[in-house]
């Protein structure tokens, strides 16, 4: 599962930094188009950035789902655990694996209504028409308002992101009822300090895991 | 009777542990499922076009511009300015702490990463200096949490995605309390400083502080980049947020040298997955919302509240209890996405300012931060400075008694936060 770890990490990392290109050139453009320098200007102006939102809006669409799925293998995602902690180790422990199944099954289910969504939203259309099959009764879909994509493959972001996420708790899940162990995510994480200091640094944030 | 349906199962599904967002989405499909008819259907559109808005998009660029500069050698910078400036007061260290903290908050968008920024660097030289080590300790628990009011704020970013409410409007309101609340502990700092006779540097000429003003300048500048480019009208705020990002890139890289480019992706994927995390609340809270209004519980409430009698003074009393208790489960961006929607339709009812209803709720999320039993910024300096919670609830009392003290001040007076974007024309 190695591939599908890096995949994934390599997927977020590169739509973050797109996004944000993307956004900032659209600004300078805004602005550089402004000068008149001969040629530049007007290859500037014969630039159409009007798609630049709508992209940096999918691509973060995009980085939100695929990325709150590595946040499930990093265990950002925290809740409530005030009151687990008081219980008995064993209690504690079935509420935490009751907890991942629950985001199992919530993400499960959302990634079979975002698939029926995108099937019916043209996907179902496109395949057929690839395939060269019976096209009657079947819609397009529509497109996205600057780009004029059509909007199930930007809406396939729900059932593959959601997928991935419910396959990540069922893993992170399996693990902890093998090993006992959570992926436990260090908020407090700063770079450049001190060799040593930087060790003491590790905030407790689950002080629980002193107390067995 | 469905608002209390809707509540108690968001609250026992929250209490069994499982994450925030998760228990959301599951509190929306349950009650969708159970007991109306509205078609799940609808359910998967609203989870894409939930955050399909370029206003949220503010998040992750923020904290991406964040990320670049939450490092070791910013925070060196920051302190190094901080204590040539008010180092030679009572309080010394301990007041170049609180300034510090505040700049290098403001900066990172962080709380618990500049306790541990600044904590980690300040406490061993506090200590050295002779400063007793609760003192150390509750100055820079409590300062770390000053990031969330002084702008640009990831919370206030989600208080303004979940009401409406003008981002801009709110980043200049959090400037004028941000200013006073860290002068407000510095004060504490410096009154108990000359009480005990703590030590005090040396003055650092002039020259000297302006060497450390050039250090920490670059990173400085990141806020005036925001706060300017959002009131000159040149970038909406998620543009202003985005040019931040490619600036702290750009100071990080090529001005401190702090990172090379081959750290980059690390800080690319570090922040994507810290973005998503809160992206993935705010979808969740988007259908919660959604939930609650097409149940119209939010006006339910107000009609109930006003019928009660119940006034602006008595609402904003219970406002503050509520979040203050709320701020013992949760941490700050799921509280505002969680309660904003319920209790801010009731504020504008009551005639209270938008604005200064949000920076009462992020005022809270602060003090939320530094008590006890949750408090992010107590774990996390009980890690650096390995005092248990208890010790240190102890150690912070003098500052999150004036944090308490400035709350009711932010409450009752509006003024105070409305002042500047009022005088500025920003509504």
């Amino acid at each position: 599962m190695k591939w599908l770890d890096h995949l994934e990490e390599w997927l977020i990392t590169v739509l973050m930094g797109v996004a944000t290109l993307i956004t900032f050139l659209a600004v300078i453009h805004r602005y550089a188009s402004g000068f008149a320098i001969p040629g530049l200007q007007d290859w500037l102006l014969r630039q159409d950035v009007s798609w630049a939102q709508e992209a940096t809006i999918y691509l973060f669409v995009w980085m939100a789902k695929f990325g709150a799925a590595y946040g499930v293998r990093t265990g950002i995602h925290v809740g409530v655990d005030v009151a687990i902690n008081r219980l008995s180790e064993r209690t504690r422990k079935k509420f935490i694996i009751f907890g991942l199944l629950a985001g199992a099954f919530f993400t499960f289910a959302l990634a079979s209504f975002g698939g029926s969504f995108v099937w019916e939203n043209g996907a179902h259309y496109r395949i057929f028409s690839i395939l060269g099959l019976n096209l009657d009764g079947l819609t397009k879909g529509p497109v996205t308002p600057d780009m004029e994509m059509p909007t199930w493959i930007v809406y396939c972001a729900i059932p593959f992101g959601s997928g991935l996420m419910c396959f990540r708790f069922l893993q992170v899940a399996w693990t902890f009822i093998r090993t006992g162990e959570l992926p436990h995510h260090d908020h407090g994480h700063v770079e450049g300090l001190e060799e040593g200091v930087e060790e003491d640094a590790a905030p407790d944030l689950h002080p629980q895991e002193h107390a067995r | 009777m469905n608002g209390l349906i809707i509540f108690g199962l968001l609250l026992t599904l929250m209490l069994t542990g499982m994450p925030v967002s998760i228990a959301l989405g599951l509190t929306v499909l349950t009650f969708i499922f159970g007991f109306t008819d509205v078609p799940t259907q609808a359910v998967a559109l609203k989870l894409f076009t939930g955050i399909e808005n370029f206003e949220i998009m503010a998040v992750p660029f923020f904290i991406l511009a964040g990320n670049f500069l939450t490092h070791g050698g910013v925070a060196k910078r920051m302190i190094t300015f901080a204590a040539s400036m008010v180092g030679h007061w009572y309080g010394g260290l301990g007041l170049a702490g609180v300034l510090a903290c505040a700049l290098f908050a403001a900066v990172s968008g962080s709380s618990p990463a500049t306790v541990v920024a600044i904590g980690s660097i300040l406490l061993p030289a506090m200590i050295k200096a002779g400063f007793p080590k609760s003192f150390g300790a509750g100055v820079i628990t409590t300062s770390g949490a000053l990031g969330i009011l002084i702008p640009p704020s990831i919370v206030m970013v989600m208080f303004s995605v979940s009401t409406n409410t003008s981002l801009g409007a709110l980043f200049m309101a959090g400037v004028v309390p941000g200013i006073v609340l860290a002068f407000l502990l510095g004060l504490t700092t410096w009154y108990r400083a000359r009480k005990n006779n703590y030590p005090r540097l040396p003055k650092a000429t002039w020259a000297a502080r302006g060497k450390a003003f050039r250090e920490s300048f670059w990173g400085l500048m990141l806020i005036v980049i925001v706060m300017g480019g959002i009131y000159a009208g040149l970038f909406t705020p998620t543009e202003a947020a985005a040019m931040s990002a490619v600036y702290a890139f750009i100071v990080a890289v090529f001005v401190y040298k702090d990172l090379n480019l081959s750290d980059v992706p690390r800080v690319l994927l570090a922040s994507a997955n810290m973005s998503a995390m809160l992206l993935y609340i705010i979808t969740n809270a988007v259908l919660f919302s959604f939930v609650l209004t097409n149940e119209q519980i939010p006006q339910h409430l107000a009609d109930w509240m006003v019928g009660m009698g119940l006034g602006p003074i008595a609402f904003l009393l219970v406002c503050n209890l509520l979040l203050l208790v709320a701020g013992n489960f949760m941490e700050p961006s799921s509280i505002v996405l969680i309660m904003a929607p319920i209790l801010f339709p009731v504020a504008v009812k009551m005639g209270i300012d938008p604005v200064h209803f949000g920076i009462m709720m992020v005022v809270n999320m602060e003090v939320g931060m530094c008590h006890p039993p949750v408090g992010l910024n107590l774990y996390v300096a009980s890690g650096i400075t390995k005092m248990g919670i208890t010790e240190l609830t102890v150690a912070v009392w003098p500052w999150l008694l004036t944090m308490l003290g400035f709350l009711v001040v932010v409450t009752y007076y509006p003024p105070l936060t409305l002042w500047l974007p009022h005088m500025l024309n920003m509504r």
